[in-house]
């Protein structure tokens, strides 16, 4: 039974992970209809430059959150200009290939810099180990669930209830026709791409004050997609939900069945999802004419 | 004008060139890169087959890609299966090395299905993460189906034996790997003009409307997978014929995204322009350690150390410039340099 309560608790915690990357995705998705295959590649480069921020002395949790996540939003901000807007009214396939390539690009680039060797990550909140009856757990541990908890809260009333929610709503929907409408498409491509680099500024923080810091890192993004596909990929909620199923279906897998399966629990589960219902367990279906 | 844009029969649509002349030209060129060996080193030599081997695996994304419309991620994958059924096919069961390249191709069509049949209810980006998935999951059997594939260990490969000889060194691999590039190269222009590929086209421009025609969605789509898988397969068992031992690590995730780079490169859809696109890829990484050569010891140690990463920089950095500023590729900066010839008193 502790054995149990335990993996399904680190399971939740690293589905955490996956959950606020999988938001990051659903976002760009929401607002803008493509997938941003560059997430991973932007939450690493995000966690090695809050590692640089980390060895200012003295700079304590908040201040670390307070400059990091700023950073996160201008870096959101100045992908979207150079390399998205260019390619706004392209085909999708082209745009999606941006993505991937600006991936490549970041991933080559971050190594290039900080090098492979894996750092030590401060431990701005500390060592100590919370206890809830019988489980134990670490600090970062229990912000990456809050995190996810606090965001996925705001962003289902962001998009219920404030004007730029609904707007990009209306432009996932159909861009040409919320152009008409008035609304500044590219204002809201722009502010998706910031709330997006955010998710994966708090996704990097989370796994910095966890594990140690490593170019591997960029693979929790293509780890995140099976949560992205399994809540839909326009459900930013959904996503967070999928994160947390992915993360104790791929413990229990690890723990139960063994043998590596860890790694790819998450992309089987999504294949057979996938069969039964096409568009996740939370998207939209689309209805296409002629 | 010897333009040849307006085909005024069904008979002129399917030919497989319009021109006499073209003959002539594709009967030099292939001299002329028949006779290359007599100028290029074992280096040179190598990076040629690399180039014909990889091309067939392009022409086959291409295929389903550029031509069918379906986006892939998971062609390293099928490379990974065909190499291994290749190396397994060999080693323990014996078979003649030249009837198992194709049973490779074989082989890896047939895994498609576990790809192509979710592909029948997936569109677009869903499909793209499916064949990761995909990939993943391969690399994963691979690694720990032990029995089968010696797991981390990898395998070596025997030689290719045609005829009583058998082919160990560059020289005589390098007219295989040709051969063998031409063979699918003819084979993809006799696809192309039949209903078959005309149906992927119009699969690829929309499916809704290409099924309100008469197109089967399901035979065409699994037919791209499958004939898609059957190239790159080929090319897995080319790829291991080639290094004589293969590893999972020689087909990681970077190997689709620099395969998604060649088609962009060379313009989606045209079968010279996955040859082209693949040719200047390969090549790429030549000329920059040359340049780097040429610029002192210092790049020439950091391009030892970290030649993964510039590799990887290099492909982001041309597929993002590509899609900028020539969409359609190197096939279509050719389309415009002959246009601007033959139209040449007229042209703008």
């Amino acid at each position: 039974m502790n054995y149990f309560l335990n993996l399904l608790m680190s399971g939740l915690v690293i589905g955490s992970l996956y959950g606020l990357i999988a938001m990051g995705f659903a976002m760009v998705y929401r607002a803008t209809g493509m997938v941003n295959f560059a997430v991973g590649e932007v939450m690493m480069i995000i966690a090695y430059i809050s590692f640089n921020l980390a060895q200012i002395p003295s700079i304590g949790f908040v201040g670390l959150l307070c400059t990091t996540i700023p950073v996160a939003m201008v870096l959101g901000l100045v992908i979207e200009r150079i390399f998205i807007r260019p390619m706004l009214g392209e085909p999708m396939f082209s745009r999606v290939m941006v993505t991937i390539g600006l991936a490549v690009v970041i991933r080559s680039t971050v190594i290039l810099i900080w090098g492979v060797e894996p750092k030590a990550y401060p431990r701005p909140l500390g060592d100590g180990i919370v206890r809830f009856g019988e489980l134990a757990l670490y600090p970062g541990q229990i912000f990456s669930v809050v995190a996810l908890g606090v965001l996925c809260v705001l962003m289902a009333v962001f998009f219920r209830y404030s004007r730029i929610g609904i707007a990009m709503r209306a432009t996932s929907n159909n861009e040409t026709t919320a152009l008409l409408m008035g609304i500044n498409v590219k204002h809201i491509s722009a502010i998706s791409w910031l709330l997006s680099s955010t998710f994966a500024a708090f996704a990097g923080l989370a796994f910095c004050l966890m594990f140690s810091l490593e170019p591997d890192i960029s693979q929790l993004g293509l780890r995140g997609f099976p949560a992205s596909i399994l809540g839909g990929l326009d459900s930013v909620v959904g996503g967070a939900f999928g994160g947390l199923v992915i993360g104790v279906a791929e413990n229990m897998a690890g723990g139960y069945l063994g043998r590596g399966l860890k790694e790819i629990a998450g992309f089987v589960l999504i294949v057979v999802v996938l069969m039964v219902k096409p568009y996740g367990l939370f998207g939209q279906r689309e209805i296409e004419r002629v | 004008m010897r333009t040849r844009t307006y085909q005024t029969n069904y008979a002129e649509l399917v030919t497989l060139t319009p021109h006499r002349s073209t003959w002539v030209w594709t009967m030099a060129g292939i001299t002329a890169v028949a006779c290359l060996p007599l100028f290029l080193g074992s280096h040179g030599l190598n990076i040629m087959s690399t180039i014909f081997v990889m091309a067939i695996g392009i022409l086959g994304l291409n295929l389903l890609t550029g031509v069918a419309g379906q986006i892939s991620l998971g062609h390293a994958g099928f490379l990974l299966i065909g190499a291994y059924a290749q190396a397994i096919l060999t080693t323990d069961y014996h078979f003649p090395t030249w009837l198992a390249i194709f049973l490779s191709g074989v082989i890896a069509a047939i895994a498609s299905l576990v790809v192509g049949v979710p592909s029948l209810r997936l569109k677009g980006l869903y499909l793209a993460i499916t064949t990761l998935a995909f990939t993943f999951i391969v690399r994963h059997l691979v690694l720990f189906g032990e029995g089968l594939t010696r797991g981390s260990e990898g395998m070596a490969v025997e030689p290719l034996k045609l005829f009583g000889y058998v082919i160990k060194s560059d020289f005589p691999f390098f007219y295989v790997a040709l051969a063998m590039l031409l063979l699918f190269v003819v084979l993809t222009l006799n696809i192309m003009r039949t209903r078959i590929g005309r149906a992927w086209l119009a699969v690829r421009d929309h499916d809704i409307a290409a099924r309100a025609m008469g197109i089967s969605l399901m035979r065409y789509k699994l037919l791209a997978f499958m004939v898609s898988a059957f190239y790159t397969g080929v090319a897995g068992s080319l790829v291991a014929l080639q290094t004589r031992y293969i590893n999972v690590d020689t087909f990681s995730i970077l190997i689709s995204i620099e395969a998604l780079a060649m088609i962009i490169v060379g313009g989606m859809g045209r079968i010279h322009g996955a040859l082209l696109g693949t040719a200047l890829i390969l090549f790429l990484p030549e000329l920059l350690n040359f340049g780097f050569a040429l610029t002192g010891s210092r790049f020439t140690t950091l391009m030892a150390d970290r030649i993964y990463e510039i590799k990887g920089l290099m492909y982001g950095v041309v597929i993002l410039l590509f899609l900028r500023l020539e969409p359609e590729g190197l096939a279509g900066i050719w389309r415009k340099i002959k246009r601007f010839w033959v139209q040449w008193p007229l042209s703008q």
